[in-house]
């Protein structure tokens, strides 16, 4: 489970990012973050995987205050989290094999399981022909999968995709949203920031629109 | 509830230990290969300046071997009245002996001295026609050991000597050792200062180079902070590959200042004065060229994790 109670983030002095924020997304969730580009989406997750602290208020994912968190306990959290970055984060200099293999590596596991479970979720996401290319010779949408088969390859209790759909078309939009309905299936909370409210609605999922900092409401999905 | 939830757990690595030294292993080398010009440019860059230090190491060893062959000149002799027999030689030859710092001793009897003399005056000996062998005194050549061919460690050699009252006379040509020590002094402390200038020099030029190599991989650290790597798990392929040019930069430049040398001893005679080999021209000792390679994989390791501190503490 994840709360927040009445987190603010403020940048630089004045530009408060996110004001007086509370939110309860229960385990195996699947939730819309909404909002305009610059209404604080990206600020909430980068909260939830300590890239940033909030000025004020409490993150507790599993009853662990993640501001409470210490150098060397950070990364155990990170394990449990799975991360699609906007910008990817592809490192260019390795293959797509490689890039899906460092959130494994990481955990210590042998070379052996590592390629097994690597081809297996490439083969998921449909890459299983570009293992051995590096990001620059993939499309948009390929690097979009590369980066959600990172994220989803050690099975993270929680999956946060940051606009994992923008620029995208409409079949690798599909494409991604069944992906994480099939990883939320297995029990992973997903929470998706987008601004894209035409997906969010078609989507039928919870929704929580920010709108400069604040939240304005929260959508429940319709039964 | 269990606060420990995301403390240390071990993680079940199907590896063991074993796995994990072979997985920093690879990695490190897929690193290098996946970033080979940035790591050529370094390797490059730390042979140059290893080739300064060698090459200075390499001119400090011969001029300390050129300074200790001329130290050899620094010889005491003393001379006698009379020529010693048999049993009055072996005495003092005896006493002196045990004298700290004596390492040789050569006597020369009057006849010994005349016949020096003679070849001296080569072309002239017809000089000495009819002078008799008695004329010039009788002495004992004594070399003194490395540590005692300073200056006052030869007045005070000399002062024990003179107390012997056989010896009528001491020389040891006390204004060539005070300016040879002065020479001396003067050549190890301009060396010494270089050769700090040289290392701080390197050493900065070194840890430089490997922070340029990290920076540009300062993508990769941040992308492995954020899916869980700890600080260990990250740094240490970086400080391997840091080792790793470090070492490689000190044997190349070692191997290539080998080469030079030895091509410079076997050719310079056709352009050179003097024969090199003849000189007692020597390479840099063994123990100087580990110390070099040990240096290299200490800057290495030192300029990776300094470059990593600083890299942690920004982001
Ligand atoms: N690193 C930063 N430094 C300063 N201001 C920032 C930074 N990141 C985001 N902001 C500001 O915070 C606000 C929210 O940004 P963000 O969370 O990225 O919005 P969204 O993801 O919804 O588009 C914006 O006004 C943005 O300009
Ligand atoms: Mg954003």
């Amino acid at each position: 489970m994840i709360q927040l109670h009445n987190v603010s983030v403020t940048y630089q002095q004045d530009v408060c990012a996110l004001s007086g924020v509370s939110l309860m997304i229960p385990r195996g969730d699947f939730v819309f973050l909404t909002g305009a580009s610059g209404a604080g989406k990206s600020t909430l997750l980068k909260l939830l995987y300590a890239e940033i602290a909030p000025s004020h208020g409490q993150i507790i994912i599993d009853n662990q205050n993640v501001s409470r968190l210490t150098r060397s306990e950070l990364p155990y959290l990170r394990r449990t989290i799975g991360i699609v970055f906007q910008d990817f984060r592809l490192l260019p200099n390795r293959t797509v094999m490689e890039n899906v293999a460092i959130t494994l590596e990481v955990l210590g596991i042998g070379r052996k399981e590592i390629g097994e479970r690597v081809s297996r979720i490439l083969k998921q996401v449909g890459l299983e022909q570009r293992m051995q290319a590096t990001p620059c010779r993939l499309s948009g949408g390929e690097q979009q999968r590369v980066a959600l088969a990172r994220a989803l390859v050690n099975e993270p209790k929680i999956l946060l995709a940051d606009e994992p759909t923008g620029n995208l078309d409409d079949e690798n939009k599909a494409l991604i949203l069944s992906i994480l309905a099939e990883a939320n299936c297995r029990g992973t909370t997903i929470i998706v920031a987008s601004h894209d409210l035409r997906l969010v609605a078609a989507s039928n999922k919870r929704a929580v629109t920010l709108e400069r900092g604040e939240i304005r409401e929260v959508h429940d999905e319709p039964r | 509830m269990s606060h420990a939830k995301f403390k240390r757990r071990h993680v079940s690595g199907r590896g063991g230990v074993w796995g994990g030294v072979a997985y920093f292993f690879r990695r490190t080398l897929l690193n290098i290969r996946q970033n080979l010009v940035i790591n050529l440019l370094a390797v490059v860059t730390i042979t140059l300046s290893f080739l300064i230090v060698s090459l200075f190491l390499l001119v400090f060893v011969n001029l300390e071997g050129a300074g200790e062959l001329w130290s050899e000149k620094i010889q005491v002799t003393v001379y006698f009245d009379r020529e010693l027999n048999e049993k009055e030689f072996i005495a003092l030859r005896n006493l002196i002996m045990t004298l700290e710092g004596t390492d040789t001793i050569n006597y020369v009897s009057k006849g010994d001295a005349l016949k020096r003399f003679r070849t001296r005056l080569k072309g002239q000996e017809s000089l000495l026609d009819g002078v008799p062998p008695e004329v010039l005194p009788a002495s004992m050549e004594i070399r003194l050991k490395q540590a005692f061919r300073t200056s006052g460690a030869v007045e005070a050699y000399v002062t024990r000597l003179k107390k012997i009252p056989t010896i009528v006379e001491v020389q040891y040509g006390e204004e060539w050792v005070r300016r040879f020590n002065t020479f001396m002094n003067f050549m190890r402390f301009a060396g010494l200062l270089l050769g700090g200038f040289i290392a701080l020099a390197v050493l900065f030029i070194i840890s430089n180079t490997i922070k340029i190599t990290i920076y540009s991989r300062r993508e990769e650290v941040e992308l492995l902070e954020l899916v869980g790597a700890t600080r260990l798990f990250i740094r240490i392929p970086f400080l391997l590959e840091g080792m790793l040019q470090g070492v490689c930069g000190a044997i190349l430049a070692i191997l290539i200042l080998a080469a030079v040398s030895w091509a410079f001893l076997n050719h310079a005679g056709n352009f050179l004065i003097f024969n090199p080999q003849e000189a007692g021209l020597v390479f840099i000792p063994v123990t100087f060229c580990v110390a070099l390679v040990v240096t290299g994989i200490l800057v290495g390791f030192i300029g990776s994790l300094t470059s990593l501190h600083r890299f942690a503490d920004q982001s």
